[in-house]
């Protein structure tokens, strides 16, 4: 029991460690997306992105709001990121080789407007 | 767009909601409402999964061109400010609908019903979706075990899926063949009915194996219904019915190409792939595989009797899909598997020296499905549809027990068409149709050929169902049928649900159920004892009837949500196959019930998140199983009377990392056996209680998932499964007394990839 309750430590601190303490920024970009399935795809896709803790699109302002480490990004990477997903961040438009693998549903512009 | 969207309905349940402000707000909103004239509706859809009209929350609804308006609340209402003008135009949106715009002539009630974007039928609205689905709205207590739930298992097939839902156990048959069998309201699986996408499946001899058949990673989701199911599936469901959802080729969360490879610590290896083609905009089409190996020589009890079988199946499903956008939808499907098993005394690590004659066991099975669906939809009235179903299956069986054996084959044919539609108005709607089956049953029992069974079954069922407002449903159905050997089977169910708060439900059910018994294959498990099977006489189709009660009830606590339900159901036979293992020391006997034999089911189930990301779930099941055995009632052997389950699932903010962790708790089981000669393998009574737990780590990559685990970790296993092992041909010899894991802990390890 000892040594699993080391490995659950270990996990935790692995999981969660590091970055307890570290300064966040907030930014805040405008983008491209339509539909609920776009949301998951770049909340989703840019959690992988280095720096990034937490992202959250809303479908309607068309906003994703990203909080990120400082030390670690900057929002001009964030952009990039974004658009290699295959939408608009801001003034950068959107990858055309990404855009193209999007589902439908989150290609046709003014879709259910 | 100024209006508030669902979001709004969201933020609820994040912020806190400030009681003071909010009366005040209310209380404004109230004031104002009272000054002015209000236009007010309700909004809905066509739910085509259960095939009636169910209200939708969180539409939004405004005027045109001021763009003035609200969003409906849980029961799809609404209440408006009048325009300014009349006729005015007004529109109604939800994401993943089509949106609708009325012309509004007057201040009248509205009644809108939108209809699904077809691509986007699987995207889910909710911020959060939880893993096993309550429903407030079905009148059948379904419980849904969704994609987020399946992924918890370590594998493989639907076998493993039950491993965190309470509902329905699983456990080992014997300790020889390895066969797995499920059991709801602790009745054995053969009284609840398989099915896959709606279509009985998994009947007959091929319940043996039925659920390792079904591989995990092919199926999107698993509907459980607890209790009498629907009459239009048939009168074979007693405790219950699962259905299986494959994943569809033109639903957009289903990958283009999936790969998952398992491997696991004892030898055996797994794979699951499959590969999804979008021809054009009407055909798509689908095409899945899986493979597994094992082949190594586990004995860990030194018995001499391989723990594990060994194991080689392939199995292949090819599905094709047409939508013409208007008025017809189809279906085909092609699935061939082959899978075959020995195990036994097959190895000598044991004895230097090979067995002179050893006690083996094979079965190999083959089965070919083949199906096809054809629907028609009439646009502008959602409520009609005709379906069309037909079905056509081909199953061998040769399998052999030391010196028993049993080879069969099972054709069965299917069709059933099923029209529906609305009596007056949408609150009433009904399912009728027609439907015919036949079952062509060819078996030999120790190589003596037993008479060829056939059943030819016609049958009309009528389905009602009535729905106010999703606050109170009623399911009435009616079915007869007519059955070749036994003539009319008529059977009534019934089912009822209100809801007394939005939070708060009670479910009421009552069935009958009718089923004609397979005797060698329900009880496969029994040729692993060297008793000799004997019947009595003519054995009689089964009948029972079901009933139970439900209350289900969500709550919010702490801004955190979470659900309690509870319920209790008992099935009563008044005909049925016993399977008699111990009024008799060397024979299995099997008779008709003459007396009682039922089953009281209760069961609470706790859900909550008790923090952001880590949720968790407890439940506690008690079964009380009795039959009579020439003629006196007893408990039924192998059936744990007490059971309490606990999982905890936490994942990470972005769900990079995600980890489960489940215990079981076992209570004692009444043993089978009471040999005469006591030192032959005198049992106690009662096995003992014990814990099984299981544990599970997922790391998500951008492009792929890697996850590791361990099933029974403390390494539970029954102490000596097989009584009398070394003398296999002896009188003595029974390996079907298994109340315990016979396999140990299973560490695995896998991957999953898919290309998007």
């Amino acid at each position: 029991m000892k040594t699993l309750k080391i490995i659950f430590l270990s996990l935790f601190l692995f999981v969660s460690g590091g970055n307890l303490f570290a300064q966040t920024d907030t930014v805040r970009i405008h983008t491209s997306s339509l539909c609920d399935m776009c949301k998951k795809t770049i909340e989703r896709d840019l959690s992988f992105e280095k720096g990034v803790k937490t992202i959250n699109l809303d479908i309607d302002s068309k906003l994703v709001t990203v909080v990120y480490l400082p030390s670690k990004t900057n929002p001009e990477k964030i952009r990039v990121a974004l658009t290699k997903i295959g939408y608009d961040a801001d003034s950068l438009k959107a990858d055309a080789k990404a855009f193209d693998k999007l589902p439908d549903c989150c290609k046709a512009p003014g879709h259910h407007e | 767009m100024k209006i508030k969207f669902i979001f709004e309905r969201i933020e609820k349940y994040h912020f806190p909601r400030r009681v003071l402000s909010g009366l005040i707000l209310a209380l404004l909103f109230s004031l104002q409402v009272y000054s002015q004239a209000t236009v007010k509706g309700s909004v809905a859809e066509w739910n085509t999964e259960m095939n009636m009209e169910m209200p939708l929350p969180g539409a939004n609804v405004y005027w045109l061109p001021s763009l003035d308006g609200t969003s409906s609340d849980q029961q799809g209402r609404f209440t408006l400010r009048s325009a300014d003008a009349y006729p005015a135009k007004l529109v109604v949106s939800f994401v993943g609908y089509k949106s609708d715009t009325v012309l509004v002539k007057s201040n009248s009630d509205l009644h809108i019903r939108l209809v699904k974007i077809l691509d986007l039928k699987e995207v889910q609205v909710a911020a959060k979706q939880e893993a096993v689905g309550l429903s407030m709205i079905n009148p059948i207590n379904v419980e849904k075990i969704n994609q987020k739930e399946l992924l918890k298992a370590a594998c493989c097939n639907l076998s493993e899926a039950f491993e965190t839902s309470p509902t329905v156990n699983v456990s080992y048959k014997d300790a020889v063949t390895g066969a797995k069998e499920i059991q709801m309201l602790g009745l054995s699986g053969t009284y609840s009915q398989l099915m896959t996408e709606n279509i009985p499946n998994m009947r007959g001899i091929a319940s043996v194996y039925g659920l390792s058949f079904i591989p995990g990673p092919w199926m999107e989701s698993i509907q459980v219904t607890k209790g009498s199911g629907s009459v239009v599936n048939g009168y074979e469901s007693t405790t219950g019915q699962i259905n299986v959802e494959f994943k569809k080729p033109m639903e957009t969360t289903t990958p283009k190409f999936y790969l998952n490879l398992f491997a696991e610590g004892n030898g055996s290896t797994e794979i699951n792939t499959f590969y999804t083609r979008k021809i054009n905009s009407k055909w798509s089409s689908m095409l899945f595989l899986h493979g597994n190996y094992m082949d190594r020589n586990i004995d860990r009890n030194k018995d001499g009797f391989l723990d594990m079988m060994h194991n080689k199946q392939i199995n292949v499903y090819n599905r094709w899909m047409y939508h013409s956008g208007k008025k017809l939808e189809s279906q085909l499907g092609v699935r061939f598997l082959a899978d075959k098993r020995e195990g036994g005394q097959l190895h000598s690590t044991v004895n230097p020296a090979p067995h002179p004659h050893p006690y083996l066991t094979s079965i190999d099975s083959r089965r070919l499905e083949v199906y096809g669906k054809l629907g028609f939809v009439y646009p502008g009235t959602p409520f009609k549809s005709i379906g069309n179903i037909i079905q056509g299956t081909v199953h061998t069986m040769n399998s052999k027990f030391g010196l028993k054996s049993y080879d069969a084959i099972q054709k069965t044919f299917y069709i059933q068409s099923i029209y529906q539609n609305i009596l007056w108005k949408s609150e009433h709607q009904y399912k009728t149709g027609i439907v015919f089956r036949y079952d062509g049953l060819e078996q030999k029992y120790n190589f003596l050929e037993i008479p060829i069974a056939e059943e030819a079954v016609p049958g009309v069922f009528f389905e009602y169902t009535y729905n106010h407002i999703d606050k109170t449903s009623v399911v009435l159905g009616l079915r007869e049928d007519y059955h070749s050997d036994y003539g009319w089977v008529f059977t009534p169910r019934f089912h009822g649900k209100h809801n007394f708060t939005d939070n708060f439900l009670m479910r009421a059910s009552a069935g009958s159920s009718f089923r004609v018994p397979y005797l060698y294959a329900d009880n496969i498990s029994s040729f692993a004892s060297s008793k000799e099977l004997f019947v009595t006489e003519e054995i009689k189709p089964e009948k029972a009837w079901n009933y139970g009660i439900n209350l289900t009830w969500k709550f919010e606590l702490g801004h955190h949500e979470g659900s309690f339900s509870t319920d209790f159901y008992r099935t009563d036979f008044s005909n049925q196959l016993v399977m008699d293992a111990f009024s008799d020391s060397t024979r299995i006997l099997f008779y008709n019930l003459k007396g009682d034999s039922y089953s009281n089911s209760f069961q609470a189930m706790l859900n909550y998140e008790l923090v952001e990301n880590l949720g968790i779930r407890i439940a506690y099941k008690f079964d009380d199983v009795k039959s009579t055995y020439q003629g006196k009632l007893e408990q039924k052997p192998l059936v744990s009377r007490e059971k309490v389950l606990a999982n905890i699932s936490f994942a990470t903010n972005n769900e990079h990392w995600k980890f489960d962790y489940t215990v079981v708790w076992d209570g004692p089981k009444k043993l089978e056996t009471t040999y005469t000669d006591p030192d032959a393998g005198a049992l106690p009574s009662y096995s003992p209680d014990f814990v099984v737990m299981h544990f599970q780590v997922t790391k998500v990559f951008r492009r792929f998932e890697l996850y590791a685990g361990a099933e029974n970790f403390l390494d539970y296993r029954q102490e000596h499964p097989i009584i009398n092992a070394e003398n296999p041909f002896s009188n003595t010899f029974d390996a079907t007394n298994i109340y315990a894991p016979i396999d140990g802990r299973r560490i695995y390890a896998g991957l999953r990839y898919s290309i998007k």
